[in-house]
């Protein structure tokens, strides 16, 4: 997926704040349920209340247990021994159990039992004991022969499938602060490979610049010494061959280009470009036609690259000279595009062969193609350049039965 | 042979890198019955100008050192016979032929010796040209822009106000107008430096100036924004006088 840059840093920051914004409620979250820890009913407290129970006269002690009930602890008393107990494999009530143990001693030791309070249905209890509070239940036996039952309730925190949302919160922005690390780090790479990738690009383009070049060169040289060749046919032949060697490298660099997309973007006005090739054709003698009519006089401005344009249509004007005889030529427009078409009185294309056709190396008839010569890159090469100016390149079949070559290219609006 | 002895005292000077190349074209305007200088580049060039004065300057656009280009507006600057332009790509001779490089005529390699010696031919019978000042002052739409004066004039004659680093922008548009050019192109052009992808400093340069002609030619929409990040000066360009 290829998202402009700006988009991509965009992303990348909302994400941070989100998780910044999660961050802080689970601070606050995680700070308030760790005011509730320290809550949990003291031992000192349960040694205190056992000592007061015991020492009260029966009247008073239910004023005790209402005394110290609150919205983190309730107290009762119930007669008889009840206690239980503590479980070993559950770490909460083993090292709470213990420490009550210690506190106990002082009053010559009581038989207690700490256990994590279970819900009637069997629900909660348990969960994340390490990271948040849980229900405990405290049994002391009192000398008295009642036994002294405490729950120490957790905080009522509003919870997410069990667990507290203040470490929902904290796991997600945790979970999202890592996915941002992440995709920034990707996006340092992703740039990387970028500014690689068209280091790579441009590099490759100047090469094939410079073989161009030199090619060029050697061949400007030939074409200088061609003309001492005694014989004129011979000659002109040769000087044919010179000029379509040029093409294929000016189609070569032109393609490279475009496949960077490093072709130039210009206002080019299409028709002025159609019509000056159409007058190169017929000035060379070739049946190029063109109805005065089947020009629009409106505006046929697109944003493209001049050069590749004149090698598009001078392409399907070769295609159509070769294959076809004759090329009948028309320009149609409307609000949003301009459509060059090009008939020729060739035997057409059949429906099948169309995409293929404008694929590199693709000649659709051997025998054909071994008189024309070239290997077959004209039509790709002109697909290639269309596409690279937000074009489409098309094969229908003409009203004379030829084939007809669309090619439709998007009008320039200014924005 | 019979050669046609009207031209025959014209001197050519030939500014070529490759040897061969510049042996070849002196070989076909020699037999052709020109005086041929050649040289290999600028610095040769001046050497050889010191001394003579050819009838006309047939010069190569790659070349090590000084280009063709840079040449040929000095050329234009010193000199009176016309200057003949080779060049490797068909793609420059939309630059070569632009404003402000002075050349009269180009060829585009490679190039067989009849069509050289026609456009000699062609150029000497033309002859030593006036030399037209080089165009400083152009149309942009309504507008007129001064690049000598750094002067913006609307329909009315009234000046528009424009920063030093606006007006720079303006004078890169006019001399590619109707091209879409990138930030980092405008960048180079403009502070001979490509921008760090963050900095917007030429975008907001684009967004003032444009601005400021929108309010000088209302609705002609003279700087548009393409996709990909670039900006098109969709006005022609004109010499005015």
């Amino acid at each position: 997926m290829h998202l402009p840059s700006a988009v991509r840093i965009g992303l990348v920051v909302v994400l941070s704040v989100t998780i910044v914004w999660i961050g802080t409620v689970a601070l606050f979250f995680m700070s308030t349920s760790g005011v509730i820890r320290n809550n949990r009913p003291l031992p000192k407290q349960i040694v205190a209340l056992v000592t007061l129970l015991e020492q009260a006269a029966p009247a008073e002690r239910e004023l005790i247990l209402r005394a110290v009930t609150s919205q983190y602890m309730t107290a009762r008393l119930a007669p008889g021994n009840h206690v239980g107990i503590t479980p070993k494999q559950e770490r909460v009530p083993r090292i709470s159990a213990r420490i009550v143990d210690q506190y106990l001693a002082a009053l010559g030791g009581r038989p207690n039992s700490v256990t994590v309070r279970r819900e009637p249905d069997g629900k909660g209890g348990l969960g994340f004991t390490f990271a948040t509070p849980v229900d405990l239940e405290i049994r002391v036996q009192l000398a008295t022969g009642d036994t002294l039952i405490v729950d120490s309730l957790r905080y009522p925190v509003v919870s997410l499938f069990g667990v507290p949302v203040g470490f929902v919160a904290g796991l997600t922005g945790a979970v999202l602060g890592l996915i941002a690390l992440f995709a920034l780090q990707r996006e340092v790479a992703f740039n990387r490979l970028q500014v690689r990738l068209s280091h790579l690009v441009r590099a490759r383009i100047a090469m094939i610049g410079g073989i161009s070049h030199d090619v060029r060169t050697f061949l400007t040289r030939l074409r200088l010494r061609v003309d001492r060749i005694p014989d004129e046919e011979e000659r002109d032949r040769a000087a044919a061959d010179i000029a379509d060697m040029i093409r294929l490298l000016d189609d070569a660099v032109l393609a490279s280009r475009a496949g960077a997309r490093e072709l130039a973007q210009e206002l080019v006005d299409f028709a002025q470009v159609v019509l000056a090739e159409v007058d190169d054709r017929r000035a060379a003698g070739k049946p190029v036609e063109l109805q005065a009519a089947d020009v629009p006089k409106g505006n046929t401005t697109v944003l493209g690259d001049r050069l590749a344009l004149r090698r598009v249509i001078s392409n399907l004007f070769d295609n159509a000279l070769i294959y076809g005889k004759v090329a009948r030529v028309s320009i149609k427009s409307d609000s949003q595009s301009v459509t060059l078409l090009v008939d020729d009185e060739g035997p057409g294309i059949p429906p099948d062969q169309r995409e293929q056709i404008l694929e590199p190396f693709v000649r659709i008839e051997d025998s054909r193609s071994r008189r024309t010569g070239g290997a077959g890159l004209g039509l790709a090469v002109a697909r290639s350049l269309v596409e690279a100016q937000d074009g489409t390149i098309s094969i229908t079949q003409a009203p004379s039965g030829g084939a007809r070559f669309a090619v439709r290219l998007p009008l320039f609006v200014a924005s | 042979m019979i050669k046609v002895m009207t031209d025959a005292a014209a001197t050519i000077l030939i500014v070529e890198d490759d040897a061969v190349i510049r042996r070849l074209v002196g070989d076909v305007l020699r037999n052709e019955g020109f005086v041929v200088e050649a040289a290999e580049d600028a610095v040769e060039m001046d050497a050889i100008l010191a001394k003579t004065r050819p009838e006309l300057v047939i010069l190569d656009v790659m070349l090590p050192g000084e280009d063709g280009l840079s040449i040929c507006r000095r050329l234009y600057a010193q000199e009176r016979c016309p200057i003949l332009i080779l060049s490797a790509k068909s793609d420059e001779i939309d630059r070569v032929a632009g404003l402000e490089t002075g050349a009269d005529d180009y060829l585009v390699k490679p190039f067989g010796p009849r069509e050289l010696i026609a456009r000699v031919r062609a150029m000497l019978r033309r002859g030593a040209r006036i030399p037209a000042p080089i165009v400083r002052r152009f149309s942009v739409g309504t507008l007129t822009v001064d690049l000598d004066a750094r002067q913006v004039l609307d329909q009315r004659n009234e000046p528009v106000i424009l920063t030093s680093t606006e007006f720079d922008l303006l004078a890169c548009f006019i001399h590619r107008p109707r091209r879409v050019l990138t930030r980092d192109q405008i960048g180079k052009w403009t502070r001979g430096r490509v921008p760090d992808p963050l900095d917007r400093s030429i975008d907001m340069i684009v967004s003032r100036l444009r601005r400021k002609l929108d309010r000088a030619s209302p609705g002609a929409n003279l700087i548009s924004t393409v996709r990909n990040g670039g900006y098109l000066l969709t006005a022609h360009v004109t010499p005015a006088c």
